[in-house]
Formats: structure tokens, sequence, C-alpha cells
């Protein structure tokens, strides 16, 4: 700008200035340059900020091309452990689970250590009576399994129960198995593998295959462990029908899902034959009685000891049990289990399942010497329904679960019963070691019914009742009339309280009322506290 | 004759050409994401309802039956399902859908998470050391996803991979036409206040400062000392504003807002079973409207 051009634009400012109010002041200009160019920094601003974020989302862009290219590459499918078949409304328990991809990690580092959990269940209990005793026509089942043999309560005495320590390991083999091995430390000292088991993890078309050793799925409670139950116990006729463990055996499961709206699964099972309600087994093994003579005798005329000069002071007898030798698998199962769409609140689960033993052998001896057996075989079979509501409401409140089993047994057995009345020479006194030889079936049944219901956030009240030997045609021999005896129908009802802190440790109380069919007819009230803690592994959300 | 084997030759074109990707998405976010990306060329099933936290499902029998056959899972992953998925995945015998194959999709695993990396420590809570999970409450984010499942249907069917790519891309531009808006509107925030780290993703987007959580530590519900402590260290603040999820007990925001005045906002964290694109990006806006204050 020439020095007249300023002068010029400096008076006209001036001028303008003193002219009138409605022109802009020099200091009104200059605010408005201020103002522009503060808009101005702002707009840098603002563009530096979205290009910064281009910059960004390309890179992260890169990232993506990246890991999907670099998925790619790695084309062989990597298997994640997925664990066996389960039906919908099982409990979700401490067992494999899918390690989440993307973990970032540049070595695998433990990555391919199975996954480990530890679960520690003890108990306290308290009762009205010293002893409950096993509910009648269903005492002899467990002879021989080890337990601490308390009829009606699974080996828990009174007071502190350490009842089992649960160690389970799950990992995947290879991309066509996963593997499952659970021990359980009773108390303190006893050891049992509980399953150990493979399953395969990539057939197609909704098949599975699983062997080892393992939980049979049929009804519903039997393939739950203790860590799973709602209440403290289990249920009597799952307890008393089958075993202690439920029908846990070695042996090969097939199932199917079918591709249907309607969630439909279909199983069998090959299985050793080894579960004392059902399939208990024997064989012919040689039975041997030792007896000790004295040393003396007793002079019949002066009843004065007279030694005995010579002969043997211990006599022992030999022989077979003449039981019938069958090999395995003596066990066969199936199960179907149905699970309609009722949407998201509601939800049910019908499952019904059987089986047949080749076998079912029991041997019971006396210290009088007799010894008896039963020799024959066994089928069950029954239904179970689960139906749960979740009220959406936090921490389980609200929720309701409503579950019931029954189950029938039939044995169909030769009954025997030897016994000897001359111990000084062992003979037997009936031809062949035999008598009171028959033939029988017994037949019983039971049920459980229990509700539970989510009293608040993470407190759960339930009730059960249960029935065993509504149908009771025992094992046990009216020798008199060469038939099993009939017993009457054994009841116990339960109430409980229980106590998630977090999903993964529980507090829970129980009160049982048990009214058996026993020799003394009591009835007895017991009292039962539970903890059950989770170490390791993830938990599930479980109601 | 010819007619009727011109007759079986439409049929089976007709069978080809109508062959859909059969997903099982997670949440219904997830779902709007496949059939956003995947068009005609998809059928969408939703396992979680959009009115429940999706962290504390149970696997249900719908659940087996529509991921038994399905061809593919799109999750939003990083352990938010891990309480039901896995075992619903076990109840569908169904390998096409196993974690590692193409058919399994996790919305987690295709971008970076914030909070990666921290203790797996039980004391802390319900932590995910694999990092924040709801990654839904990112958009930009959540556009990549599309990207990365655009990619992933393309593997499933190729013939369709370029409407695929096509239809992230428009997902991401619909993104990104919002953002400014969205950026300019959460200037005024003074802060916000969340039940669950889950609209983390957002604030940290929209620069909006977290000035706390109403659960002491994630999955754990508010205790009533926790609660007093967060009132006493807002004390003194500028007005902020509370926002939880719908499903959220409000007792905990209840309590904080009867003691500061703050405004709460309670606000569905997902679509509706079948919303779409523009619904999720309006569910959002309404987050953004709340945490502006």
């Amino acid at each position: 700008m020439t020095k007249p051009g300023a002068a010029l634009l400096v008076l006209a400012l001036l001028a303008g200035g003193a002219q009138a109010a409605n022109e802009p002041s020099l200091t009104q200009l200059l605010e408005k340059l201020e103002r522009l160019e503060q808009r101005d920094r702002e707009r840098q601003g603002q563009l530096d900020a979205l290009q910064q974020e281009l910059r960004e989302a390309r890179q992260e862009q890169a990232a993506v091309t990246e890991r999907v290219i670099e998925e790619r590459r790695q084309a062989a499918p990597v298997e994640v452990s997925q664990g066996p078949h389960r039906d919908p409304l099982d409990r979700e328990s401490y067992r494999m689970r899918a390690r989440a991809l993307g973990d970032g990690a540049v070595t695998s580092g433990t990555a391919f250590n199975p996954a480990i959990s530890v679960i520690m269940d003890g108990v306290y209990a308290a009762q009205s009576r010293r002893e409950i005793e096993s509910p009648e026509g269903f005492e002899g089942h467990d002879h021989g399994h080890g337990h601490g043999g308390h009829g009606g309560h699974g080996g828990i005495e009174r007071g502190f129960n350490l009842r089992e320590t649960e160690i389970t390991f799950t990992a995947s083999i290879d991309n066509y198995f996963d593997a499952l091995f659970m021990l359980a430390i009773e108390g303190v000292s006893n050891v049992e593998v509980e399953e150990a088991y493979l399953v395969t993890n990539s057939l197609p078309a909704g098949w599975q295959v699983k062997f080892g050793r393992f939980l049979s799925d049929i009804g519903y409670i039997n393939k739950q462990h203790l860590h799973d139950w709602d209440f403290v116990d289990r249920p009597l006729v799952s307890e008393f029908l089958f075993g202690d463990h439920g029908v846990q055996e070695n042996g090969v499961q097939v199932s199917w899902v079918a591709p249907t709206e309607t969630y439909t699964r279909f199983g069998i099972e090959v299985l050793q034959g080894e579960t004392s309600g059902i399939a208990q087994f024997e064989g012919d093994e040689r039975f041997t009685l030792v007896t000790l003579l004295p040393d003396f005798a007793i002079d019949p005329v002066t009843g004065q000891p007279v030694p005995v000069a010579s002969g043997p002071n211990r006599i022992r007898w030999r022989d077979y049990l003449g039981m019938s030798e069958k090999s395995g698998p003596r066990l066969f199962t199936g199960f179907v289990k149905i699970a309609p769409d009722l949407g998201h609140d509601h939800a049910i689960q019908i499952g019904a399942s059987g089986g047949i033993s080749r076998s079912w052998q029991n041997v019971v001896t006396h210290s009088s010497g007799r010894v008896e057996t039963w020799d024959g075989d066994a089928w069950f079979a029954g239904v179970d329904a689960v139906y749960k509501y979740d009220a959406g409401r936090s921490f389980g409140a609200g929720n309701v679960v409503l579950q019931g089993e029954y189950f029938y047994r039939e044995i169909d057995a030769d009954y025997a019963s030897r016994s000897f009345s001359d111990f000084g020479t062992l003979t037997p006194t009936a031809a062949g070691g035999m008598e009171d030889l028959f033939s029988g079936t017994a037949k019983q049944d039971g049920f459980y019914l229990q509700g539970l219901y989510g009293i608040a956030p993470r407190w759960q009240a339930g009730l059960r009742t249960e029935g065993l030997g509504l149908r009771n045609r025992t094992l046990e021999p009216d020798r008199a009339n060469n038939v099993f005896e009939r017993a009457s129908t054994s009841w116990r009802h339960s109430g409980v309280l229980t106590f998630r802190p977090t999903e993964f440790s529980m507090l829970r109380a129980q009160v049982n009322y048990s009214d058996f069919d026993t020799d003394d007819h009591g009835s007895v009230w017991s009292f039962l506290l539970q903890y059950n803690m989770s170490l390791g592994v993830h938990g599930a959300h479980s109601f | 004759m010819t007619r009727m084997l011109l007759g079986i030759t439409l049929l089976l074109a007709a069978a080809v050409a109508g062959a859909q990707v059969n997903i099982a998405a997670t949440t219904s976010n997830m779902g709007m994401l496949a059939r956003t990306i995947g068009g005609d060329a998809v059928q969408v099933r939703v396992m979680a309802p959009p009115d429940r936290d999706a962290h504390y499902l149970e696997a249900r029998p719908s659940m087996m039956a529509t991921l038994r056959r399905a061809d593919m899972v799109v999750a939003v992953g990083a352990e938010l399902e891990v309480g039901w998925l896995p075992a619903a995945t076990r109840g569908a015998a169904n390998p096409r859908v196993h974690p590692g194959r193409p058919g399994y999709f996790e919305a987690a695993a295709q971008v970076s998470l914030i909070d990666e990396g921290q203790p797996a420590d039980r004391r802390l809570g319900d932590v995910h050391p694999t990092g924040n999970p709801h990654v839904y409450f990112d958009p930009p984010r959540f556009a990549l996803v599309g990207e990365a499942l655009a990619e992933r249907l393309a593997e499933l069917d190729p013939a369709r991979a370029e409407d695929f790519r096509a239809r992230a891309q428009a997902f991401s531009e619909q993104v990104a036409e919002r953002m400014p808006r969205w950026q300019e509107r959460a200037n005024s925030s003074n802060g916000v206040i969340l039940y669950h780290k889950d609209a983390d993703y957002l604030a940290r987007l929209l620069d909006v400062e977290v000035l706390g959580y109403i659960e002491p530590i994630p999955g754990v519900p508010p205790t009533a000392r926790h609660l007093r402590d967060l009132v006493s260290r807002m004390q003194g603040r500028p007005e902020g504003i509370i926002a939880h999820a719908s499903y959220e007990s409000s007792r905990g925001p209840g309590f904080i807002q009867e003691q500061l005045g703050w405004e709460v906002h309670a606000l569905p964290t997902n679509v509706a079973l079948d919303g779409t694109a523009k619904d999720y990006l309006d569910l959002i806006e309404a987050w953004v409207a709340a945490l502006s204050g």
C-alpha cells in the first residue's frame, strides 16, 4: 500500500469512527478480526483432530487386515475344548470351557496346560437320633463300597465332614478329542476317579462319541457332580436305586442332537456294569470260610477240658458260589431329552431314559457262617423334567426352578442261602450246599420333586419331597414262604436356604425330616450346613 | 421330459440362489451388524434378549437348537458370553461354530480393546483380562468389526464378497457421518457416572470423563459404603449425569441422584431383536445425548 493510500485509509477510518454510532469502531473491527482468527484456529484444530482420527482408523484397519491374513495363514483349524454334550437345563458345572481367542500373548506360555479347577465341599451335620438307618428294602446295596454307610445321607457323619474335594483337569487333546479327568478325594484319604473320558469335538451332523469313565446321561441329576446340586444331599431315588455315585461307569456313549427347532437329543451307552443298584457284579469267585477249632475238647463226663492229641485246629472250606460269570459290557442304557423353545424367560426339558443290565449279583455273609447270594438281571426306566423361569432380575432374584424325577427298577434274581450246621466237619447239611433256593422279582421305585425360588439377589430357598419304595417288593427273602418280602414307603422332606456371595462360593443350610420305613420306625430330623467353593477356571453364571 | 428337466434345473438354481448363511448372533447388536453386512444373503437369529445383561444369561434350549443349525456364530466375545455360549455350543454339537473355525466370529477379536491385560484376580470382581468386551459402544470400532465380518462372510459365500464389502463400507460411512455431531454435543459434558464398565468406550471416544461407577468392582452389586464414598467424591463438582443400562437396578443410581441432584438416564444397550443400523445409531445417539448432560 502506498503512503497516500494508507493515510487515506486512516483518515477514512477516523472519519468513520467519528461519523456515526452504527458504523463499526476500530476496536470492534479488531475484535471481529480476533474472533475470525479464533474460529480459524478452532477449525484448524478440528481438522487436525479429524486427520488424526483418520490415521488411527487406517492403522486399525491395517491391523485388522493383518490379523485376517494371519488367521488365514494359520489355516489349520485350532480346536478349542468344547467338552461333552450337555442338555439345555443341565447345571453348568466347572467342566470344559472354551479359551477365548485373541489372548494376544507372544508365547503360548502356560496356555497349553490343562484348565484346572478345585472344588472344596464340607458339611456340618446334626440330627435328632444317633443314626439314620437305611430305608427298608434298600439296605444291602452298598456292601463293600467303602463308604461310611450311613443310610440316607451319602456317608455324612454327625459333626464336621470334609465331604469331597474335586480336582478337575480339562484340555483339548487335538482337533479330534477333548479330555476331562476328575478326581474326588472323599474325606482325607479315599481317592476316586470320578470321571476320566475323551470326547469327540468335530464329528459332523450333531454326533458325539464319549468314552472312558463317566457319569451316565440317564435322568437329570445323574450326570451332575455334588457341587451342582441344589440341596446338600443326593435324592434318595438316585442314591438307593442306583448308588452313592449314581450310574458312574466305564464305557462308550454315542449321542446325536437333531437339527430341529425343538432341542432333541438321543443317546445310547454301552457300559461295563458295576453300579451297585442296577448292575452289581460279583462274579463266580471262590468263597472261603476258615474255622478255628480249640485244641481241647470238653469231657462229657467230667465237664473238664481235655487236650486233643492231634488233628487240624484250623479248617478251611472253599467252594464256588455258583454265580454266573458274565463278561462286560453288562449294562446298556438309552435316553432322549426334549426341550421346546419357550422364549427367553421360560425353559423346560423333559427326558426319558432306561437301561438293561445283563447281570445283578450280590453276596452277603453273616458271622454265623451263613452266606446269601442273589444272581440275576435287572432293568430300569424313568422320566425327568426340569422347568426354569428367568425373572430377569439381578443375581437370580425371582427365578424359579422346578425339577422332578421318577425311576422304576426290577431285579429278577435267583436267591440262595447256604448255612452249615456242623462246623466241626464243615460239611453242608443240605445236598449240594444249597438251601432256601427260590427265584423272585424285586420291584422298587422312587421319585423326588423339588422347587427353588430366588427370594432375593443371591439368596435361594427351596423345598423337596421324596418318596422311595412306593412300590416296594424288596430283595429281602421271606425264607418261610420262599418269596421276597414287601416293605412300605419311606419318605423324606427337606427345606434348603442357599446364599451365593459370588459365582465361586456358596453357603447352604438344610433341614431334613426323614420318615423311613425302618426296623424301629423312627422319624429323624437332621440339620446340615454346607460350604462349596471353587478355585480356578471361571465358573458359569448359574442361578 | 425336457420340461421336467427344465423344472428340476430351475428348482436347483432356486435352491442354490436361496442358500443363505445361517447366523446365530449372541446379542441383538451383533444380529443387527450381521443383517446390515449380510443383507439378503444371511438368515439371522438372536440368542440373547436385548433387555437382559448378556453377561448373566444361562444356556437355554432355544440357543442350542439355534446353534445346532447355524453356519456361523457372531458373538461380542472377550468372555462377555462365557457364562452361556460355550455351554450352549456344547449342547449344539455343531463343530462349524467352534472357536477357531471360520464359523466362529468374535467382535472383540477384530479390534483393539481397552483395559487389556488387567490382572486375573477374582478379588477385583468379574474381570476380563482379555479386555473390555463392550466394543459395540464404540461405533467406529464397531464399523471396523463390520468390515472384518464382511471379510469373514466373503469366505463363506465368495460369490457375494463385493456385496458384503460394500455394505460394510456403507455402515462405516453412516457412522462417520454422525461422528462430528456426536463429538460436538459431547463437548458440553461435565462427566458421567456409569453403572458398569460398558459405556467406557463411548465416553473415551467422545472425551467424556467417567467420574466413577455404581458397582464397587465389576459384577458386584453396589454397597451402601461404596455409594456414600462416591457421593462424597462428587461433592463440589459441576453437575454431571448418571447413566446406566435399563436392565441394571435403579436403586444405586437413585441414591446418587437423591444425594447430588444429578440426572439419571436409564438406556437400552442393545437394539430390538430386529433392529436396523439406523436403530443402532439412534441408540448410540441417545447415549450421546445423555452423556452430554
